[in-house]
């Protein structure tokens, strides 16, 4: 899977093509406009991950050409700006999703399974991992091909969790991702336990392995090692 | 006192010594004239007797004569050359009053006998004409103050009616709109100062507003960016597996501190936002379906901390608010009611048409009315997540929107109500 990042600002570039590495995304980044548009024109990505305050033009120009383009990739926006306006004009130019500056690292990694995996360039639109699968159109789990049922809740914690294998995930970051930001009124984030705990049980008694780790006092772990 | 009213008092007593003055003047004038009418009349009297004595005398009569009004009699004394014109008192001969009498003297000679002529003239009318005077000054008096009163009343309402116009925007002026101001040049050279200098501080004042509010803006988008930087550094180094638990806390209260900053940052580019009318919409919206999309995403909150719900939803409030702010409106308040209750207290939404009511249960002191909308009032009882501007965005929200906020707060209950202004 191949994703461009186009992001001015170096170190915050640096740090979201680490943690997607990490996560098995082949990455490219450029620091600008025009350099960001030679690369929409010249390669083909999977996912497009684009600020809109760049050197040299707007982000949105960005979206414009690759729409203009026909491109079948993925675009998100990330912008410094949470303006309802650039919000708006950035998914009606054609863009995917849009992403306020600061955010999760884990939370940008979930978003872009899921666009990649509507997307569907591979005709793959199920998510596995080890005996766990997960369909996405259709909202299904199977555990060894046997369904699952799981709140939406519980759906959106996995496919999370899947997302970002292998990662520690704080209490913040899964609230916000599951339950939207208007959580962060919340002075402890002791609610999702229950969720968790939920997930896991199903998960064991439909016969898969026990993947999901407590960090003591940090978070979670979706782990098989 | 108005000004009017004292520049008035000042005249009217200024006018009181003047007019007194003019009353002793006028009276001194009309005394005299009358003496001269008077002398004039008695000196030709004078020359009448004279004459008819001379004419009597030829025949070496002596005349005696002596009435009130008219007296001769033969004398001693030299002949004087001229007449004498005094005033004298007397008395009238009807009701014996005191009244003033213009007397000529003279000892003249008649036939070559000296007598002394003496002819007096009543002057009742002299009496009478301080009583005039006096009148004819109160009424001028009354006159003056009754014209003053009209004069003023007229004055006030054209003369200074730029001043109170200039008055009544400044009274209007709110800082967001303080673009639209200006005063107008006016026929009067001290309201043209006044105005241009009115026009020159509201202007520097916008201007002031409009940098701080931009700066706010700007500022509080540009830290957004390093805030992103740090926020993913930070969760780049949780996922080191060789970290001591130490170290994985200090990363985490690190991030949760910069979440709060940026939500915080947040916070205030919302209150710009609103005070810039960027939220400005035509679609009305009813608080009831926002606060039942509210109650159903805190839910697990709610559950949580055991509380009782008790919703009355009787009418929709339906109101022109857009649908950003209406969130924040709720949240902030379906918020604070869960966040400063117990467990198992109770949350009571009452809709009516005009009202919308929120209280709850709460172990906290009401808040003082001073501190109640003010951001970032850093009370013993802040939460750590709470930013402190919650309720001054639901204030800003509620202000911009023509609608009035009420806030009770007593024996553990604390309540908001919404009413349309």
């Amino acid at each position: 899977m191949k994703i461009l990042i186009i992001e001015d600002e170096k170190a915050l570039q640096e740090s979201i093509v680490k943690y997607l590495e990490h996560q098995g995304f082949i990455c490219e980044a450029v620091s600008d406009f025009v350099k960001g548009k030679e690369k929409v024109i010249q390669f083909v990505y999977d996912c497009i991950v684009v600020d809109i305050g760049l050197p040299k033009g707007s982000g949105l120009d960005i979206v414009k050409e690759l729409k203009y383009m026909e491109s079948k990739a993925g675009i998100i926006i990330i912008s410094a700006k949470n303006a309802l306006e650039d919000k708006l004009n950035g998914l009606d130019l054609g863009a995917d999703d849009y992403l306020a500056k600061p955010f999760y690292l884990s939370e940008l990694t979930a978003r872009i399974n899921a666009i990649t995996r509507r997307r569907n360039f591979d005709g793959n639109k199920v998510t596995t991992f080890s005996e766990i699968k997960l369909e996405a159109e259709a909202r299904r789990v199977t555990v060894n091909d046997k369904p699952v049922d799981l709140t939406d809740k519980e759906y959106r914690l996995l496919e999370y969790f899947i997302a970002n294998q292998r990662r520690l995930l704080t209490k913040g970051a899964i609230a916000e991702h599951v339950w939207g930001d208007e959580y962060l009124h919340a002075s402890n984030f002791d609610f999702i336990y229950t969720h968790i705990k939920n997930l896991r049980k199903k998960l064991i008694d439909a016969g898969s392995g026990d993947y999901i780790k407590t960090v003591y006092r940090a978070g979670y772990r979706f782990t098989d090692t | 006192m108005k000004l009017l009213t004292k520049t008035t008092v000042y005249f009217l007593i200024a006018m009181v010594p003047l007019l007194v003055a003019a009353g002793f003047y006028l009276f001194n004038q009309f005394s005299r004239e009358i003496n001269y009418r008077s002398d004039k009349e008695l000196i030709s009297d004078e020359i009448q007797w004279i004459q008819y004595l001379e004419s009597e005398a030829n025949d070496g009569i002596t005349f005696i004569l002596k009435t009130p009004d008219l007296s001769f009699f033969p004398t001693d004394d030299a002949i004087t050359e001229y007449p004498t014109l005094t005033n004298i008192d007397g008395y009238s001969k009807k009701d014996h009053a005191k009244i003033p009498y213009r007397q000529l003297a003279q000892v003249v000679s008649i036939s070559g006998n000296p007598y002394q002529l003496i002819i007096r003239q009543s002057q009742e009318q002299k009496a009478a004409l301080v009583t005039d005077v006096t009148r004819i000054m109160l009424f001028v008096f009354a006159g003056l103050f009754a014209s003053t009163l009209i004069f003023n009343w007229a004055i006030s309402n054209r003369l200074w009616k730029p001043f109170r116009h200039s008055l009544n925007k400044i009274r209007s002026a709110e800082l967001q709109k303080m673009e639209a101001i200006h005063f107008e040049k006016t026929n009067i050279q001290e309201f043209n100062e006044l105005n241009a200098s009115l026009n020159y501080m509201t202007g520097k004042m916008y201007a002031d507003y409009v940098n701080m509010k931009e700066f706010t803006e700007n500022a509080a988008h540009e830290m957004q960016t390093p805030v992103a930087v740090v926020l993913s550094k930070l969760e780049l180094l949780l996922q080191d597996d060789n970290l001591k638990d130490e170290q994985v806390q200090s990363i985490l209260q690190s991030t949760t501190a910069l979440r709060h900053l940026s939500k915080l940052n947040e916070g205030l580019l919302l209150l710009a936002k609103i005070e810039n009318n960027q939220y400005e919409t035509t679609e009305a919206i009813s608080l009831v379906e926002i606060t039942k999309k509210y109650l159903h995403l805190f839910d697990e909150f709610i559950k949580e901390k055991e509380l009782i719900i008790r919703t009355n939803f009787d009418d929709q409030f339906t109101i022109k608010l857009h649908p950003v702010l209406a969130g924040s409106l709720i949240a902030n308040l379906l918020g604070n009611a869960i966040k400063y209750n117990y467990n198992g207290g109770t949350i009571e939404i009452t809709v009516s048409k005009n009202n919308f009511h929120i209280g709850n249960t709460s172990m906290l002191d009401p808040i003082p009315a001073d501190k109640l909308f003010t951001k970032m009032n850093s009370s013993k009882d802040k939460q750590e997540s709470s930013n402190g501007l919650g309720l001054a965005i639901v204030k800003k929200i509620v202000d911009v929107n023509n609608l009035h906020i009420i806030y009770h707060g007593q024996n553990g209950q604390h309540s908001f109500d919404i009413r349309k202004s």
